[in-house]
């Protein structure tokens, strides 16, 4: 018995002194984003120990930051509207780009965007775009829009994101409608279409939605573009299809939480996953729309010749962002409540 | 002296339940009266807001879409506890040991891996789909999830043995001599049951209720998973708040009125006769 008190004593002492270290980084990050083979290689390279965790959703994120003391976390990746958000309740740290080499690799379209007009708090890091992914093995008719999901034929056969924001903002834009509308006749009228839409619906799903088509549990499955290429990659037979209207697109950052303990190894890490043979190696992993000038010019066919992965660039033209909507959210909230 | 021992033992246990039950739900019921400001935040005024909003239709749905699964859920726990307890009561004390061992064993496993489990086992091209299939006994392959089935087959398998737990312990406590004399006098076996059986477990039956139908309104990971995340319960909708609509006052005003129906459920079992110690004899 005393054996293992000692034991466990040690082993506090031990991850005692651990986190006491200078040398650390300490990242917060959406599950399932960086492999970890870069982390590894960033450690090897530099010595600094990064401590990673995950989250699902922005709101998860934004509960950690504002719930856990100053200083626990370093570096976080907010999409665009989350970013506006945390500007203005102050949780970011303003970001020196002069203290980043690689910054000029960025792709010009996605930086000074309206969240964070002069990239003073925020750095883009990977987008992500809607897409309609098809087994074509099942389903034969033509499918070019939203409304053609409508279709009766399709009963219990879609997969949909469990994202109240991108469905509703769906059937926004299906109607005709800007995807932030908050008008509440046009809400009453997206209200009726997602009904309608439900009885076509067999599972909401954020998490892993290309699962569904992969395990052919459904045939039709509305997702993020990375989903839906990694989907294409177990079944060739599926199509993507860029939806008429204009669709979804979400940027997520690099930023410094205020109060941040290792800015210096915050910057260290961002320029790292700025050079372009890193960022190659985390998006053929996980394929979302690369922002990277240089890595573009060095990415292999696998990515550019799939069609979820290598996104057209008016596609992404054209895509709405998700605003901040403010006290609105709650009609969001119990619209997704009805159609549940 | 056995007084005071009882006491300092009793502190280590009253302390915890202060600080870490206590306190945070005095924080949860100060925060139901304040109004969100949208960023996530809240600010300092007081409102009834939160609780008239409570009274929407929308949301009344969302409590009896919460309450119809928790009630159908513990029925079935019911209607499978009475029969394997009954089972386990009449084996020799090894094998009941062996039998109760086996019903905590799935515990040992955390229950969100168990559910993906039953994701395997439930799902169009998954195990009990194909064995079905090949054997022809099915044409096509049959709805066991991503419906009000699944989430009711995952809410019964996770839940059963709060059910089976009390409920065994108070029939194990049953004096076989009453059942004999209810023998010697010819009484069938389903008047042995509803005369005898029932009115003697009832603390113990009532003591599963309460742990199976509370829990049921808020495990939200069980209708996401195996219900394919259509049907709203409780516990989505608070989680919801807390994580989407950034209304933490309206979610703890939620969990506030779930707290109510908890201790009228209480109430309801009080005034019929019952005893609050016997709820804690497991």
């Amino acid at each position: 018995m005393k054996k293992i008190v000692c034991l466990l004593l040690l082993l506090f002492l031990v991850t005692g002194c651990s986190s006491n270290n200078e040398n650390v980084l300490n990242v917060l990050n959406w599950s399932s984003y960086i492999p970890d083979e870069v982390i590894r290689a960033f450690e090897e390279e530099t010595g600094i120990i990064v401590n990673y965790s995950t989250y699902s959703s922005n709101e998860e994120l934004l509960a950690k930051i504002s719930s856990a003391k100053t200083g626990t976390y370093d570096l976080i990746f907010p999409s665009d509207y989350m970013v506006e958000l945390m500007i203005k309740r102050d949780l970011l740290e303003k970001m020196d780009t002069s203290l980043l080499e690689n910054v000029s690799n960025l792709k010009e379209e996605y930086l000074g965007l309206e969240f964070d007009v002069n990239n003073e708090y925020s750095l883009p890091f990977l987008a992500t775009t809607i897409v309609i992914a098809v087994n074509r093995d099942h389903v034969t008719d033509p499918i070019s829009s939203y409304n053609d999901l409508l279709n009766e034929k399709f009963k219990n056969n879609i997969v949909l994101l469990d994202d109240q924001r991108i469905v509703i903002g769906m059937a926004n834009q299906a109607l005709g409608y800007s995807m932030n509308d908050v008008n509440a006749t046009h809400l009453d009228n997206a209200r009726d279409w997602l009904l309608t839409l439900k009885k076509n619906v067999k599972a909401f799903d954020s998490d892993s939605p290309k699962t569904f088509l992969i395990t052919n549990e459904v045939d039709i499955g509305v997702m993020w573009n990375a989903e839906a290429a990694l989907a294409l990659q177990s079944n060739p037979n599926i199509e993507i299809i860029y939806p008429l209207e204009n669709g979804a697109l979400s940027l997520d950052n690099y930023a410094i939480v205020k109060g941040s303990k290792n800015t210096e190894n915050a910057y260290k890490f961002i320029d790292y996953l700025l050079r372009a043979d890193v960022m190659k190696t985390i998006i053929e992993e996980y394929p979302y729309i690369n922002v990277n000038m240089e890595t573009e010019k060095i990415l292999d066919s696998s990515y550019l010749e799939n069609p979820a992965a290598n996104i057209p660039e008016e596609i992404i033209a054209k895509n709405e962002m998700v605003e901040n909507i403010g006290s609105d959210i709650s009609k969001y909230d119990r619209l997704w409540a009805e159609i549940k | 002296m056995n007084r005071i021992f009882k006491r300092l033992a009793s502190l280590p246990i009253s302390f915890y339940c202060l600080l870490l039950i206590l306190l945070p739900l005095v924080y949860i019921f100060f925060l139901s009266f304040l109004k969100s400001d949208s960023y996530g935040g809240f600010t300092y005024v007081f409102t009834l807001q939160n609780y008239l909003k409570l009274f929407d239709v929308v949301y009344l749905k969302v409590f009896a879409q919460s309450f119809f699964i928790a009630f159908i859920t513990t029925v079935i726990c019911i209607l499978i506890s009475y029969p394997f307890c009954l089972f386990v009561n009449e084996k020799s004390k090894m094998v009941q040991s062996i039998l109760m061992t086996l019903v905590i064993l799935p515990f040992l496993t955390n229950s969100l891996i168990r559910t993906y489990g039953w994701m395997v086992l439930l799902r169009k091209e998954g195990i009990i789909n194909t064995i079905l299939l090949n054997f022809h006994i099915i044409k096509e392959p049959l709805s066991l999830m991503y419906n009000n089935l699944g989430i009711i087959i995952g809410m019964v398998y996770t839940l059963l043995p709060f059910m089976i737990l009390p409920l065994y312990s108070s029939i194990s406590k049953i004096d076989p001599r009453y059942i004999e004399a209810a023998k010697d006098l010819g009484a069938s076996k389903l008047t042995i049951f509803f005369k005898i059986i029932v009115p003697l477990t009832v603390s113990g039956l009532f003591n599963g209720v309460l742990m199976v139908f509370i829990p049921c309104i808020g495990y939200f990971f069980i209708s996401d998973l195996l219900g394919g995340g259509k049907l709203m319960l409780l516990g989505n909708l608070i989680k919801n708040q807390f994580l989407t609509a950034r209304d933490w006052p309206f979610g703890a005003a939620i969990s506030i009125a779930l707290l109510l129906v908890t201790y009228l459920l209480v109430r309801i079992y009080r005034k019929s006769g019952g005893e609050m110690d016997d709820l804690g004899g497991l």
